[in-house]
């Protein structure tokens, strides 16, 4: 019997070096342009040496998905969906998550939730220092 | 939104006038962009047209210009900057200083190719800025703080952990003339920005942008990226040295192979303490870890901390090679450990590293030479290699304490007042300090710290081509022309606001490489011949602006240490320009430069050629 598994974009906060190329090539590969508004990823700096990640981390209690008044959001295959035919950008999503791994689109105001770029994280190949990488861990929610 | 035939302009720029808080904006057309490109050619354009060059610096008509690229908040290598320009304090000439920061791209994705601050508000004040918002915020609270803390209680306010913010600290409220402005951990650090920004009462500027930048031509640019990293790899400075080192790893070739290191403010320029400040001492003893300035791949900055001794618990973003310089053999100092902790509270207090260290090296040779005494100097000893000096003295002179009133005001100034012959020994160009290439083992550097705008600039004329051997470092014929090549060079990459580091890969002066590099991005289909002339403008445009504030050929010159001793010790025995050699490579400068040899001026034909013909009859109505 095999375990389900869910996703992470783990973060080295040692190996990161605050360049933001993780930003740019997200919003690069969802939308064909720059800007980290349109990112699902945020790296944010406090200190010389404190950095954080901000990203969905498919955490075990999903906080967003029961705040959702539309029911909008589901879990399917270890990401976040957004049913954008449901979703009435009301951002209650965003403003459950204590991971702040969800932002709403500037123009069209849906969340913006990490898909793992069908699979293939497009910010895990872009960094240069190698400081994020794809792991599946147990899924410890059953 | 402005639509634009080429890309990576937003089509406008900011204009914020703090005594009336009304907000403008200017249009940027095609072809100012096209002229101008960017950065430095937007701010050299609008600042002569908007600044009164015989003002004082510190005159509310003065603009601080926060400008950026086509490049910033796209992914290419070397641009995650922002460009600052003022008329400086300390030179009161043109002045640009660029910073690397998050806020460059910031300023894009808000709508906007850059901004302009004129005016004094009534009271301190940070301007917010959020796409078409713009906020004049009270800043009574900010005040008096650090840059850290400054940047941190904005962020808390505004509720954005990654907000960007460039702040100025105490040195800058204080109008300290080389106070710098800070954007996380990196500096616009020369010419007094910061002295400025404090004379408006502007404590900081936030920026976030909900927009974007795109490329014109995606594929092509793609085909330039994987250029890049292929050839990048082949050159060792951008493979291993910046990124295991950073700037540091200078220090030892400098110093031992080249002999080029000023030490004891010029007295010699090899330091004989130096492996307790080179690169590799920084990396086994201090390094904690590697960051980069936004979209760069190189990461060549690094955290430095101090883990025992008396500076423990100090932790800094650098030193970078050129303060390891002011601080380090300027000073006399090879602790390490006393860089770091000076380095950090420069940044905090929002000093200038460059023109602190030598500063403060100026006044320990007049100590040494008894022009000045402990009296003149609050009861301490200005001696070489006192490490307690060089940390204290950093809070002192940003809150102007004691002889720290005197150090805000510069080397220049200083001279004049201590007076005796100590002007001949104030290491500085037109009033700012020299960084830490040597005017006297590089031929190249001598010709272009006496012709830079900005005076004593690394990054006006260009080093790194005469270590690498492209141009003959002792050379005299055909210096002029490389040294115009390496202006050019700069002030196309000041333009675009990306960092000089490619020069290694795409060419110590302009080449196609370049061009190929720019077309991509803004769709402008250059000539190698265009961005020549496009850098040519600007460079004229600068000239210009000098030139009303009084500049003039006698100014363009060296400290009269450089010309008149050659260096005492190490490989670069023996070497100097003198002013006959000087005066010599000048006419030739000139000349290839359309500037007039007697005076210095840009003639009419020169400006005409470049369309500045408006410029041509300001001059002459002078």
């Amino acid at each position: 019997m095999t375990q389900e598994k869910k996703p992470l974009i783990r973060f080295d906060v040692q190996r990161c070096a605050f360049c933001k190329i993780c930003e740019l090539s997200c919003a690069k590969y969802h939308f064909s342009k720059y800007g980290d508004a349109l990112s699902r990823i945020t790296i944010i700096r406090k200190s010389p040496l404190m950095f954080r990640s901000l990203i969905c981390t498919r955490c075990d209690k999903r906080f967003c998905i029961p705040v959702c008044p539309t029911k909008a959001l589901s879990y399917k295959g270890g990401n976040i969906v957004v049913d954008e035919k449901l979703c009435n950008s009301c951002g209650e999503c965003v403003r459950a998550c204590p991971f702040h791994g969800i932002r709403l689109h500037p123009e069209t105001k849906m969340p913006l939730i990490c898909d793992l770029c069908d699979g293939d994280p497009s910010c895990v190949k872009a960094c240069p220092k190698s400081a994020l990488t794809l792991v599946w861990l147990p899924e410890v929610r059953k | 939104m402005i639509e634009m035939k080429y890309s990576g302009y937003k089509g406008k720029i900011l204009r914020v006038n703090l005594t009336n808080k009304k907000t403008s904006t200017l249009e940027v057309t095609d072809e100012f962009a096209r002229k101008c490109l960017g950065g430095n050619g937007f701010a050299a354009r609008h600042i002569f047209d908007m600044v009164n060059p015989r003002m004082d610096a510190f005159d509310p008509t003065n603009v601080v210009a926060m400008m950026t690229g086509p490049f910033q908040g796209i992914n290419i290598p070397t641009a995650g900057k922002y460009y600052m320009a003022t008329k400086s304090p300390l030179t009161n000439g043109y002045f640009d200083s660029v910073s690397g920061g998050h806020i460059g791209a910031q300023i894009k994705y808000a709508g906007y190719d850059g901004i302009l601050v004129t005016g004094r508000a009534d009271k301190p004040t940070y301007l917010f800025v959020e796409d078409d918002k713009v906020e004049f915020r009270p800043a009574e609270k900010l005040w008096g703080r650090l840059t850290g803390e400054t940047q941190e209680m904005i962020k808390e306010e505004v509720g954005d952990p990654s907000l960007c913010v460039s702040a100025i600290g105490p040195a800058g409220e204080n109008l300290v003339r080389y106070a710098c402005v800070i954007t996380e951990y990196r500096a616009a650090g020369r010419g007094g920005v910061g002295a400025v920004m404090g004379s408006k009462n502007l404590k900081a500027v936030a920026v976030r942008g909900s927009g974007s930048n795109q490329v014109a031509d995606p594929a092509k640019f793609e085909e330039w990226i994987n250029w890049y990293n292929v050839e990048a790899k082949k050159i060792p400075a951008l493979a291993t040295g910046l990124p295991t080192y950073g700037t540091p790893v200078l220090v030892a070739s400098i110093n031992n192979m080249f002999g080029a290191m000023g030490t004891r403010n010029h007295q010699g320029e090899f330091f004989e303490g130096w492996e307790g400040i080179s690169g590799e001492t920084l990396k086994k003893g201090y390094w904690n870890k590697d960051t980069a300035c936004p979209a760069c791949p190189i990461a060549c900055s690094k955290v430095f901390t101090v883990k025992e001794g008396k500076w423990k618990g100090a932790v800094s973003e650098g030193p970078e090679y050129e303060t390891i310089y002011a601080f380090g053999s300027m000073c006399g100092i090879s602790d390490a450990a006393a860089l770091i902790k000076t380095d950090s509270l420069c940044d905090e207090w929002g000093l200038d590293t460059i023109s602190y260290g030598v500063m403060l090296s100026f006044l320990m040779e007049c100590s040494q030479r008894g022009l000045i005494s402990k009296e003149n100097t609050d009861g301490v000893e200005f001696k070489f290699g006192n490490d307690d000096i060089l940390v204290n003295y950093v809070e002192k002179t940003a809150k102007r304490m004691g002889i720290g009133d005197l150090m805000a005001e510069g080397s220049l100034r200083a001279a004049k007042v201590i007076g005796g012959d100590s002007e001949r020994f104030a290491i500085q160009v037109k009033g700012l300090e020299i960084p830490g290439h040597s005017a006297r083992a590089l031929r190249g550097m001598a010709l272009g710290y006496a012709t830079a705008t900005r005076g004593g600039s690394h990054h006006d004329p260009r080093p790194t081509g005469e270590y690498a051997g492209a141009s003959d470092r002792k050379a005299i014929d055909g210096k002029a022309a490389w040294v115009i090549g390496t202006q050019q060079m700069t002030t196309i990459g000041d333009s675009l606001v990306q960092c000089h580091f490619l020069e290694r890969l795409l060419g110590f002066t302009l080449t196609q490489k370049y061009v190929d590099m720019i077309n991509p991005v803004t769709g402008f289909g250059y000539t190698l011949g265009e961005l020549v002339d496009v850098a040519e403008r600007i460079l004229d445009l600068e000239r210009a602006f000098s030139v009303m504030t009084g500049i003039r050929r006698r100014d363009d010159t060296l400290p009269r240490r450089f010309l008149e001793e050659p260096i005492p010790e190490g490989p670069s025995k023996g070497m100097n320009t003198d002013e006959p050699t000087l005066n010599r490579m000048l006419d030739e400068f000139y000349g290839l430069k359309g500037w007039d040899k007697r005076t210095g001026i840009p003639t009419r034909e020169k400006l005409i050629r470049m369309g500045l013909e408006d410029v041509a009859t300001t001059l002459e109505n002078l």
